[in-house]
């Protein structure tokens, strides 16, 4: 599965005024491409500061000490402010905690759905434009010189123009198809409501929405949708018209029920037709300069493929397909190359000392050769390629920096030790701490640089390893998606009005009722869970890849919460979209995550996924966190952690959680304890794994209720889920 | 449940509407001494108006409370309907032909009736402190004028030392602080100008408590209660974490030596290992001094586990009430159903099958014909239906 994301070692503090307080502490996770992350702990363990981190919105005192956030080939913590605008919001958005201050009270809600789109509208527009046009020309060059055959470079060239001409054509047709399939399927719900509440002769505003009804129905008057039925429908809508008018006063609506269930039939029939392919049908009406054939929608599409196949797609398929071959084994040579290359330069890090004119010299020729291993036509970008040069620099920078600073930091350790000690020497206790010296450990720099060679010239090798079995027919299909997406990217314009039916449909999507009347409300108009509806649309206006959802939830009562979840959960697996879902409930991750990750004190203490954590959890925090809250079930007295959090300005030299865990060992609060391996996805950071430490059973609570589980899951299923 | 426990608080038909809009509309509802009672529902279903109104503080629009026997709270809006509903009655009768003056004469005196009643509501919901006062004084007497007759010399002055200073408190006290609330948001119910130890004692001086040796005591002992140390009594809120000031919220409201504590979602905005800690320290102190809960929550898990009975409630009206197992044993209203079938549990394989039941009022009841009422459906058990659907559910439990 494709990762979408990863975290890398991630050390992030605040500076305070009582001192630095360490938020994060070597956190390192990745996200796959449409799976759900959650990140469990307490407040203040540190995992709003990690997300934030992902969006680049920390607040001003903190201070990035470390590690890597990569996606799309990028290394987050790195890029420049205006980078980061093309991705926050755009490529990753997030949903606040309270929706009460994640709202402009004084902005209208349709305001703040639609000013993202518009904005972005012309931003994506160009985007799309230049990627297009860049990769057209990137493609046709690599065609041109691939290509064997008797084809000339004109001819080539010519084909290649042939792309973007006829998508106007195809998108206009989809975009009447779509209105008037959308417009029976609103009729069809309305339609069906009206009927119930008939039945029930609980009438509101019946005119009125059957008039609603009345233009929804004559919308979706469309060759594709209803087409033969059409006249029948149009009778039908002007009788339902009088009907209602004539029983206004009497307000017997059987009549009107049985015109209502006969528009239902036509338009639920016409809702099951299948969808004729429009972007064939385009490049026919495009080209072809004939009227289409008259048949039936299934034929129809397989002529229309037929023309388009014949007369450019294969063709254009089959160059496409050299091209990429070519590329592949350019950049495959490259790799070869740069792996010697590297592998003799890295010797040249590894030194007792490192020398900065013989590193930097080093360092040049290595970022050369691998940024020339990248693949011109590769969609997906290789993110440790990309993101090598630049890590291997501010690794470069902090070891040379780490001189000058490492004598300040000592300067100062020592003028603050003096001071305590004066004041301790006159019989005083002071109410401040020495915040101990903390230098730059030139050693670690040197095992990372080295770590990253390694990880790049496994990864070649890898790469190298695979290359058989790579299949560029798949890539080719998603070279024409890609080249397809930017064009429709290219014609779409997003103005006001546009922007409007977009907003519309999400809120609809999202499970707002009466949308064009919500769209014009201001913020306190809305209940709690449909604010949070509201900011969960604002953040999927901009289609975003990774959602980050922070305890979106925690200010919502069961009911919404379970329909604020289920929406989260549908939205997922419609848009194909991953998920960082950040909470303190454990009922709420089981719902959601397929994997979880358990943070303390700014480090993941336990890492896997969610059967795993659920029922074969294996750090005494887990333990703590699964046993501390009542299910329906629970009768005996609650497992409470005693105590709070350690405080983080002096973060305590063992295991954080040791001062509160019941099962702590000795070493617990000497050495902080390493990633344990259980399972291949599942690893914990407790002494207790240690092969040499004494067997622990997790308590009884968890143990008796897994079993309680179990019994209630049938105990065939549960082996079915772990699998 | 056992049968003979005393009521402690009894709310009879309560109606709280605010400008046309029924936030509470009949409920009924016993809370006896000793017991825990949870109050369930989503936002905005009325359980907090609920908790406010028993507290007194709204004006209840329509039905009694009732706290130790006294009438606290009363409102008088069903008795104007009635008078209005009979006017009207009245001239529809005249004009279909009955006797004007004997018809005259019965609706004054229906009238004056409920006037009478319209008074003695008001009354009582300006006055209930003066009236228990006046009981308490009452029952002072009879235990002491006896007692100091019985006694003599210097025993006789001791008591009546302690009878004068008995009757001064019974004078001052009042019988609302008995009845104490911890509020939801930790932060914002705590005045972030006053010190902790103020905060606690606010209401022991309010009372009339002046030794300062008495106040602090007290003051200490209460946090110690709460597993505070008495170093904290001379901070500021801001310098304590949630768990922490939601501790102090219950010191303040255990302080006054309440008869019943209305605790209004005291853990939702808590983390979860600091609930576990606040809901076992709202147990111990229960265990330890006997104290009557009403718990108003959402969160359904921590209800049970905390609750001998829960009532749901939803849109304003009480929909079913029985004792926790029973609710989530045989759950009966189609409300509660969904209800229920929202609760996430800690258990991935279970997650993944549950499937949420939707609840629609207007697909589930008929009451065009039939208006639906509170019904005993089983000892302890109520239930919000009508006749037939009364029917429905008896045979459902069988």
């Amino acid at each position: 599965m494709e990762k979408k994301l990863e975290v890398k070692d991630l050390v992030i503090s605040f500076r305070t005024s009582n001192g630095k307080v360490q938020a994060v502490r070597n956190v390192s996770f990745d996200l796959l491409k449409g799976e759900t992350l959650a990140i469990v702990g307490e407040s203040g363990s540190g995992k709003s500061v990690t997300s934030k981190a992902i969006l680049g919105i920390l607040a001003g005192n903190s201070i990035i000490e470390g590690g890597e956030i990569i996606y799309d080939g990028k290394d987050l913590l790195k890029i420049s402010e205006d980078e980061f605008h093309k991705i926050r919001g755009d490529k990753i958005a997030m949903v606040f905690q309270d929706p009460m201050s994640s709202l402009n009270p004084i902005v209208k809600i349709g305001r703040q759905l639609t000013e993202a789109m518009i904005l972005k509208g012309k931003v994506r527009q160009r985007e799309s434009r230049t990627n297009f046009n860049s990769y057209l020309k990137k493609l046709n060059q690599y065609m041109i010189t691939a290509h064997s055959g008797n084809k000339t470079a004109a001819a080539i060239t010519a084909q290649c123009k042939n792309f973007d001409k006829f998508e106007y054509k195809h998108l206009e047709l989809e975009k009447a198809y779509n209105i008037a399939y959308e417009a029976a399927n609103e009729a069809i719900a309305e339609l069906e409501s009206l009927v119930f509440e008939l039945d029930k002769k609980v009438d509101k505003d019946i005119s009125f929405r059957t008039e609603q009804v009345c233009s929804m129905a004559k919308k979706s008057c469309h060759t594709y949708v209803v087409k033969e039925k059409e006249q029948a429908l149009l009778e039908l809508v002007k009788d339902l018209r009088a009907k209602v008018k004539a029983e206004k006063k009497r307000k017997e609506y059987r009549d009107v029920i049985q015109i209502m269930n006969a528009m239902l039939d036509i338009l639920k029939e016409a809702v099951a037709l299948p969808q004729p392919n429009f972007f064939s049908m385009g490049y026919y009406l495009t080209y072809a300069k004939e009227p289409l054939p008259e048949l039936p929608v299934e034929e129809l599409n397989a002529f229309l493929r037929k023309y388009l196949d014949d007369n450019f797609m294969l063709e254009f398929i089959s160059d496409a397909k050299t091209a990429l071959l070519y590329t592949a084994e350019q950049s495959y040579a490259e790799q070869k190359k740069a792996i010697d290359l590297l592998k003799t330069n890295k010797e040249v890090f590894g030194r007792e000392r490192l020398d900065k004119s013989e590193c930097m010299a080093a360092y040049h020729s290595c970022v050369k050769q691998v940024m020339a291993t990248v693949d011109p036509l590769a969609i997906v970008k290789d993110n440790l390629t990309y993101t090598f040069g630049v890590s291997l620099r501010s690794e470069l920078n902090r070891y040379f920096a780490g001189f000058s600073k490492n004598k300040k930091e000592e300067a100062r350790y020592k003028k603050q030790k003096a001071k305590w000690d004066r004041s301790f020497a006159k019989g005083k206790e002071p109410d401040w701490q020495v915040v101990p010296a903390s230098y730059t450990d030139f050693e670690q720099i040197k095992t990372t640089i080295a770590a990253q060679f390694d990880r790049l010239i496994e990864h070649y090798e890898e790469r190298i390893r695979l290359r058989t079995e790579r299949d560029y027919d798949a890539e080719t299909v998603a070279v024409i998606d890609y080249l397809k997406e930017n064009a429709s990217g290219v014609v779409e314009k997003v103005t006001k009005r546009v922007a409007k039916n977009k907003a519309i449909k999400l809120m609809e999507e999202v499970g707002i009722p009466e949308p064009r009347k919500r769209y014009n409300q201001y913020p306190f108009e809305f209940s709690g869970g449909m604010r949070q509806r509201i900011v969960i649309a604002i953040a999927l206006a901009a289609n975003p890849d990774i959602l980050i959802c922070d305890e979106p939830t925690t200010a919502l009562d069961v009911t919404i919460q379970a329909q604020i979840l289920e929406l989260i959960n549908k939205l997922k697996k419609e848009r194909n979209i991953s998920v960082i879902f950040i909470t303190h409930d454990l009922g709420v991750v089981a719902n959601m995550a397929d994997r979880v990750a358990v943070m303390y004190a700014g480090k993941i203490v336990e890492y896997g996924t969610a059967q795993e954590i659920f029922y074969e959890s294996a750090h005494p925090y887990t333990w703590a966190l699964l046993s501390s809250m009542p299910d329906l079930d629970t009768n005996e007295k609650l497992d409470a952690i005693p105590g709070t959090p350690p405080n983080m300005i002096y973060p305590p030299v063992g295991d954080a959680f040791a001062a509160r865990n019941k099962y702590a060992l000795k070493i617990d609060f000497e050495k902080q304890p390493p990633m344990f391996r259980i399972t291949d996805t599942h690893y914990a950071a407790t002494w207790l794994l240690h092969p040499s430490a004494p067997k622990v059973e997790p308590p009884k609570s968890i143990t008796s209720r897994i079993e309680r589980m179990k019994a209630k899951n049938g105990r065939n299923e549960v082996e079915d889920g772990r699998e | 449940m056992e049968e003979n426990k005393e009521v402690l608080l009894k709310v009879d038909h309560l109606c709280q509407y605010f400008s046309g809009f029924k936030a509470v509309d009949d409920v009924s509802f016993e809370i006896k001494k000793g017991e825990v009672f949870g109050l369930v529902g989503e936002s905005g279903c009325g359980k907090t108006t609920t908790g406010r109104s028993i507290i007194k503080l709204y004006n209840i629009t329509s039905g009694d409370i009732f706290f130790k026997g006294v009438r606290i709270s009363a409102g008088v809006m069903s008795y104007r309907q009635d008078i209005l509903k009979k006017k009207q009655d009245y001239k529809e009768k005249v004009a279909a032909g009955g006797n004007k003056e004997e018809l005259k004469r019965e609706l004054n005196a229906f009238i004056a009736e409920k006037k009478k009643l319209i008074k003695a509501a008001k009354n009582d919901q300006k006055n209930c402190d003066k009236e228990y006062a006046k009981k308490r004084i009452r029952e002072l007497n009879e235990t002491y004028t006896s007692l100091i007759e019985k006694a003599v010399g210097e025993e006789k002055e001791r008591l009546q030392k302690e009878y004068k200073k008995e009757l001064y408190k019974a004078k001052h006290t009042r019988l609302v602080t008995q009845i104490q609330m911890i509020f939801q948001d930790p932060i914002a119910s705590l005045d972030p100008r006053l010190t902790v130890r103020e905060i606690i004692s606010e209401g022991l001086i309010i009372q009339g408590e002046k030794d300062k040796e008495v106040i602090n005591k007290k003051v200490y002992e209460m946090l110690e209660l709460v597993g505070l140390v008495p170093e904290h009594a001379s901070r500021y809120p801001h310098e304590f974490s949630g768990g922490q000031r939601q501790r102090i919220g219950i010191a303040r409201a255990i302080i006054m030596n309440p008869d019943l504590i209305i605790a209004d979602e005291p853990v939702s905005a808590l983390d979860v290992s600091v609930q576990a800690q606040v809901i076992n320290l709202l147990n111990d102190l229960r265990e330890k001094f006997g104290l009557t809960i009403m718990f108003i929550a959402h969160d359904l898990s921590v209800v049970k586990y905390f609750s001998d009975r829960i009532g749901v409630m939803y849109f304003g009206k009480l929909v079913e009430l029985a004792p926790s197992d029973e609710l989530f044993l045989n759950p009966l209203h189609p409300y509660t159903k969904s209800l229920l079938s929202a609760i996430p549990l800690p258990d991935p394989v279970y997650e993944k099958k549950r499937v949420r039941i939707t609840y629609n009022p207007l697909a589930e009841h008929d009451y065009s014909v039939d208006q639906p009422s509170l019904r005993e459906i089983k000892p302890g058990h109520f239930i919000h239906c009508n006749e037939a659907e009364f029917k429905k559910y008896q045979s459902e439990l069988k």
